[in-house]
Formats: structure tokens, C-alpha cells, sequence
């Protein structure tokens, strides 16, 4: 069974007594351990469907299911359960808490999860270590390159061992060389297995990726997924515009 | 989520902004401060009265005073004798409810006491053995005046601690048993000398260094105007002149009354309730006696320290209500400033909430968390406002009377300070709830 399937989502706003509909019948889905780039221009609906399947929003209509668990019609509480245990996300601008050192920034999911101290303090080491960082576990944000605070940002969204890894625009705030590096983490995280989902719109970066989703409009375009695997199903020809369902 | 560690984040919150942390605190520092030296002023007030109370005789004691009788009675008021020592006599055989009767003949304020060529002038008593322990005096030398002085009509004195200092001014701590002394021209013999009295924030002071018998001959010898209030209980204990009553009567009030005849009355007569559980049943004896020895007239009224005592709660409790209001306003007038600076400062963080949410904080971790980091600041600011009051307090403390020196009382400490911790939670519920209904998403784009 696939890790992430979606059947028929949409999403609409409110913009006064305008309906706009932001993703308009998105059927997906995700396996484990694939490594997958979304991609589209501004206002495709992009990062609609990561807030989606980041558990940060719920869908008007359509069922979503991650990992087993039907999230579609999830109350606040389950969601930030879910994005807890089972999500990690890592922002274009880092998003860490300057306050805090990197070793507090990277045991934050595991305090929320009640993890005790001490287990606490040894799996945000680990994660420290897997991304390179053991040298500045007690630097604050502030006093770190933006390639070295990125890495802490992935160290964060993989403390707790999640399912999935969604990233948005990973990249867009460093500059190429140290952007290579980050997608070479990357790389080598799905390569060990881990579920990885980039946000982009720099075709560059999509392209290296085994699959890539390309949104218009809030539909998935027709014939670009690049890698087609086992489970992923064929193109529909009877609906033009949407990938269906498995 | 974990306390200690919302804690933890409220203090680091707090350090971050020293100097604006300080200034919300400010609102609950001065509350506190001014709702602890309050509660202290009134509990020093209170104290000091009821010491007082307990030093001029307790609750026990009743005095019996001259009333004017009622209406049907004013006709035939002259055929009572009024207060004399027969009321003591009869009250002593015929009312057993009451333990101690002491009456009491007075020479004015102005009585001439003197030695060799010193004369000072005070109040003198004609009083009976029981008025040592009616009055609750105790005795520092030599012996009371006795009934046997009382019956053989002696001319013996005993006299308060400060006297003889008057008296002997070169000769301190001179204790002049067997001395004669002269009251009014007619020589009496010391037989004794009363223990000093004083207040307990009096004794206090004493204790640290301070004498008030030496600042009582120092202002004398130097010359100035006597700062002592002549009403204060404790001077006047101080400066007690007791003659058995029968020697007075003898000497000063066979030809007292404008017509050359002798004056009978007593100008005090005090009684101590035996069982403050019957003080009704007691007052009521004691009435029934007197009616009889007055015939039929009630000149006579009650003065009893219980309705005292109730005046002293009742004015106490009432300055302590209102004042508490008072305070209480700053103090939520500091509360207000809480909520003000932790809306500013979680539309500052707006941007930390989202990244808290992502990454799986409930709605609850991020309403705990600010209400636990606006209830630090009522923690902070509750103790910072102990110290100040405890400096306000010491300064009250130097500028109020002795006996009426504010006291912190634990209680009052305890509930000034929940109080802050209290409106230091309450403060910050609704920036909390604020802050944890914002939409994560929103919350993230921010800034």
C-alpha cells in the first residue's frame, strides 16, 4: 500500500463571495522511499497540496490518507499529532528559533512528543551528527552560515524519524554551491530510505530528481512524471488533466 | 508539552527583553508593594490597639461609670448616693461572677509631688490591693499596698517605674523603698515601685539600643517641651502615684465638696469579669447589685472593652478593605500591562508559533506556554514587589509611632503574592488563546 494516497482532493477559498479553487481534484499517490520533486510556477497550487500533505490544512472535499490514517476530516489535535510523528518540514528560510542553540532547535519535535531528556538529548545528537553539524551544537542560528542552519533545519525535520519529508524551496535562499550540498543531504537521505518530497519551481533541481509532480492550476499536468514506477498508476486518457486514482 | 520547560522558554523570553520585561513587571511590583505595606500598616495599628487594650486591663475588665439616670428616675436621682465604696463593698460580697472590684479615688493631674526642693506634678490614686492586677501592673520592688493599709488608714505610696527617676534625677536606677515624699505637702512612705511598661515595638526598639527611660530624662535634661502624650497608657502607668484610698479619703476628701462636707465618691470603679463566658450573666449580677446599693437609680452605666475591642476589628477590617481595593486596582492595572506587552510580543513571534505548530505543537502546548511565560513575569514581578515592600515597610517603620509599627504578617505576604502570580496567569489567557487559535499556515508566511 502506497504511504501517501490522495482521491479527489480539492481545496477552495473564500475570497469574499468568490469561490477560488486552489487544487481542483488532485489524485496521487506516494510510496516509501520515493524521492519526488513538486513542481510549478507561483499560484499552481503547489504549496496548497504540501500544507495538505504536511497535515498544516485540511481538504474541502476528497480523502487524504497517510500512513494508514484518514487525516482528511482530522481535528487540529490529530493533525499536529500526525505532523509530529510522522511529518518533517524543512522551509525555505530555515525557520529556526533564534533564541535556542542548535541542539534546542533539533530536540523541539521531541519535546511536543513527550520524549524524556535524556533520549532527548542522544537522538538530537545523532541527527546533529548525520547532517555535520557536532561542531556547532551549541551555536545559536544567528551565529551559523545559511547552508549550516538548513542542515540544522533537516537535522529538526528528521529527529523524530518521520515518514515523510516535505521541503520547500530547500534551496532558495542559498546560493548554488551550498544549495548542492543541501540537495546532496538530501540525496543521500532518500537513498537510505527515506521518504522525500521537494517544493520547487527551479526545473534545474526537479529534473535530478526520479519523479517529479508538475501542477497547473491546481490540477497535475498531463505527461511529465518522469520516472513512472511499479505502483504509479498510468495516465487516464478519459480525463485529461488528472492522474487517476490506483 | 513539559512545565518546566514552558518555564524555562518564559524565562528566556524574559531575559531577552530585560529592560521591557521590567517595566510590564513594574505595574505588579508597585501593587504588591503597596497591597503588603497596607496589610502591614493596618496589622501594626491593630496591634498596637489591642496591646494597648491588653495593657489597660484586658477584656475582662468593666469599668462602671456615672450615666445620667432615665427619664422617670430624674426626679429622684438625688436620693442615690452615686459610685462610693459601698458599691465596692457590696459588689464584692454580693457578686461572685465578678473576681476583682477596684475602686479607685483620684487627686487630679495637678497634684504636687515632691522631695526636698523637687516638685513634679502628676495624677494621684487612692486605690485598694486589687488594683495591681485590675489594671495589669506588676510590681519591680518592694510590696503593694496592702488591706491592712487600707483598714489602718497608712500613709504609704507605691510609684510607677518613671517617678522615681524624677524624683532622684541624679541618682539613676536609684530605687528609693522606704523614702518619704510629700503629695500635696502631706509626707507618704515608699513602700514599692511598679515594673516598667511598654509596648512590644517599644521593647523592640529598647532591645536594639534604644532607651526610653534614657530618652525620656535626655529631653528633660536638655531642656525641651516633653513630646509625651499624658492620654498614652503606658506613660501614665509609668507615672502612677497609688495611696491606699482610705488615706486619701482621709487626708484629701473629708472637706472636699463645696458645702465643707466630705465627698464619698469614687472617681473609678473597675471590676474583672471571672469567666469572660458569662460576661452577660456577669454585667447583670453586677447591675442587680448596684440598683440596690443606689436605690433604685440607674446612674450607672458599662463600659466594657468588648465593644472596644469590636471597634478596633470593625475600623481595622474596614481600612483593610478599602485599602486592598486600592492596591488591587494597581495591581490589575498591571495585569493590563501584561496582556498589553504579550499581544506585542506574540504578534512579534508570530512566525515562532507557526514553526511550533509545524513541527506538532498542539493548540494547548502554545496556550500553555504563553500563559505560563505572562505568569513568570507575575512571579517575578510578585517577589520583586516582596523586597519593595519590605524597604517600604522598614521606612514606615522608622516614621510611625512605636507602639503602632507596621508588621508583615505571613498571611498578608501569601496573599499579595498569589494575588501577582494570579494576575499574572489571568493576564495572559487571552494573548494565549490568541496565539494558539492562529492558523499555522497564516502563521508561517508572517513577516
Amino acid at each position: 500500500m502506497a504511504l501517501v494516497e490522495l482521491h479527489d482532493i480539492r481545496k477552495t477559498y473564500r475570497v469574499g463571495d468568490q469561490e477560488i479553487a486552489a487544487l481542483d481534484g488532485i489524485t496521487l499517490s506516494i510510496d516509501a522511499g520515493e524521492f519526488l520533486a513538486i513542481i510549478g510556477p507561483s499560484g499552481s497550487g503547489k504549496s496548497t497540496l504540501m500544507h495538505l500533505l504536511g497535515c498544516l490544512d485540511s481538504p474541502t472535499s476528497g480523502s487524504l490518507v497517510i500512513d494508514g490514517v484518514d487525516v482528511s476530516r482530522a481535528s487540529s489535535n490529530q493533525l499536529a499529532a500526525m505532523r509530529n510523528a510522522k511529518i518533517g518540514f524543512v522551509f525555505q528560510s530555515f525557520n529556526l528559533l533564534p533564541k535556542f542553540d542548535v541542539l534546542r532547535n533539533v530536540e523541539l519535535p521531541m519535546v511536543y512528543a513527550g520524549v524524556p531528556a535524556k533520549v532527548r538529548r542522544e537522538r538530537a545528537m545523532a541527527a546533529i551528527e548525520r547532517v555535520d553539524l557536532l561542531h556547532r551544537v551549541h551555536n545559536t542560528p544567528l551565529q551559523l552560515s545559511g547552508g549550516q542552519c538548513q542542515r540544522v533545519a533537516i537535522a529538526r525535520a528528521i529527529v523524530n524519524d518521520p515518514k515523510i519529508v516535505f521541503a520547500d524551496e530547500p534551496t532558495g535562499n542559498l546560493d548554488s554551491h551550498t544549495g548542492e550540498a543541501i540537495l546532496t543531504l538530501f540525496r543521500e537521505l532518500a537513498e537510505s530510505g527515506r521518504t522525500i518530497v521537494i517544493v520547487t519551481h527551479d526545473n534545474g533541481i526537479a529534473a535530478r530528481l526520479p519523479r517529479r509532480i508538475e501542477m497547473r492550476d491546481g490540477r497535475i499536468r498531463v505527461g511529465v512524471e518522469a520516472a513512472v514506477s511499479a505502483t504509479t498508476p498510468l495516465i487516464s486518457p478519459a480525463h485529461p488533466g488528472e492522474e487517476a486514482g490506483a | 508539552m513539559n512545565f518546566w520547560f514552558g518555564l524555562l522558554i518564559g524565562l528566556k523570553e524574559i531575559s531577552a527583553h530585560k529592560f521591557r520585561s521590567f517595566l510590564t513587571m513594574l505595574g505588579i511590583i508597585l501593587g504588591v508593594a503597596s497591597l503588603l505595606a497596607m496589610f502591614a500598616l493596618t496589622e501594626g495599628v491593630a496591634r498596637g490597639m489591642r496591646e494597648n487594650l491588653a495593657a489597660s486591663g484586658g477584656v475582662e475588665r468593666v469599668e462602671i461609670n456615672n450615666k445620667d439616670p432615665s427619664e422617670e428616675n430624674q426626679d429622684l436621682a438625688f436620693l442615690s448616693p452615686g459610685r462610693t465604696l459601698d458599691d465596692a463593698e457590696a459588689l464584692r460580697k454580693g457578686a461572685p461572677l465578678v473576681s476583682l472590684v477596684s475602686p479607685e479615688m483620684n487627686l487630679g493631674n495637678n497634684t504636687a509631688i515632691s522631695r526636698s526642693n523637687i516638685t513634679i506634678r502628676l495624677a494621684t490614686t487612692g486605690a485598694c490591693p486589687e488594683y495591681l492586677e485590675v489594671g495589669k501592673y506588676e510590681l519591680a520592688e518592694g510590696r503593694m499596698i496592702s488591706q491592712i493599709d487600707v483598714d489602718r488608714v497608712t500613709r504609704v505610696v507605691v510609684i510607677g517605674a518613671s517617678v522615681a527617676g524624677e524624683l532622684w534625677p541624679d541618682t539613676p536606677d536609684y530605687v528609693p523603698l522606704g523614702e518619704v515624699i510629700r503629695i500635696n505637702g502631706v509626707p507618704y512612705r515608699i513602700i514599692g515601685t511598679l515594673a516598667y511598661c511598654e509596648s512590644d515595638a517599644a521593647k523592640r526598639k529598647r532591645a536594639a539600643g534604644f532607651s526610653a527611660v534614657q530618652d525620656e530624662r535626655r529631653t528633660r535634661r536638655m531642656g525641651k517641651k516633653k513630646r509625651v502624650n499624658r492620654y498614652d497608657t503606658y506613660w501614665q502607668k509609668n507615672h502612677a502615684i497609688l495611696v491606699p484610698i482610705s488615706t486619701l479619703f482621709n487626708d484629701f476628701r473629708t472637706a472636699s465638696n463645696a458645702d465643707g462636707t466630705p465627698n464619698w465618691k469614687l472617681d473609678r470603679l473597675s471590676i474583672s469579669v471571672a469567666d469572660l463566658s458569662l460576661f452577660e450573666e456577669t454585667l447583670n449580677q453586677v447591675r442587680g447589685v448596684l440598683e440596690r446599693t443606689h436605690r433604685g437609680i440607674d446612674d450607672f452605666g458599662f463600659d466594657t472593652r468588648e465593644e472596644w475591642f469590636d471597634n478596633i476589628e470593625s475600623s481595622v477590617r474596614a481600612t483593610r478593605t478599602s485599602g486592598s481595593l486600592i492596591a488591587g486596582i494597581s495591581l490589575l492595572v498591571g495585569g493590563i500591562g501584561i496582556t498589553n506587552i504579550m499581544l506585542a510580543s506574540i504578534t512579534e513571534r508570530i512566525r515562532e508559533i507557526g514553526v511550533r505548530r509545524a513541527i506538532g505543537a498542539r493548540q494547548r502546548d502554545i496556550f500553555v506556554q504563553i500563559v505560563v511565560e505572562s505568569g513568570v513575569i507575575g512571579f517575578i514581578g510578585g517577589i520583586l514587589g516582596l523586597l519593595a515592600a519590605t524597604g517600604v515597610i522598614q521606612l514606615l517603620i522608622a516614621l510611625s509611632p512605636a507602639e503602632n509599627a507596621p508588621v508583615m504578617t505571613l498571611s498578608s505576604v501569601v496573599v499579595s503574592f498569589s494575588f501577582a502570580l494570579g494576575i499574572g496567569i489571568l493576564s495572559g489567557l487571552y494573548p494565549a488563546w490568541k496565539a494558539s487559535t492562529l492558523d499555522p499556515i497564516e502563521a508561517l508566511r508572517y513577516g
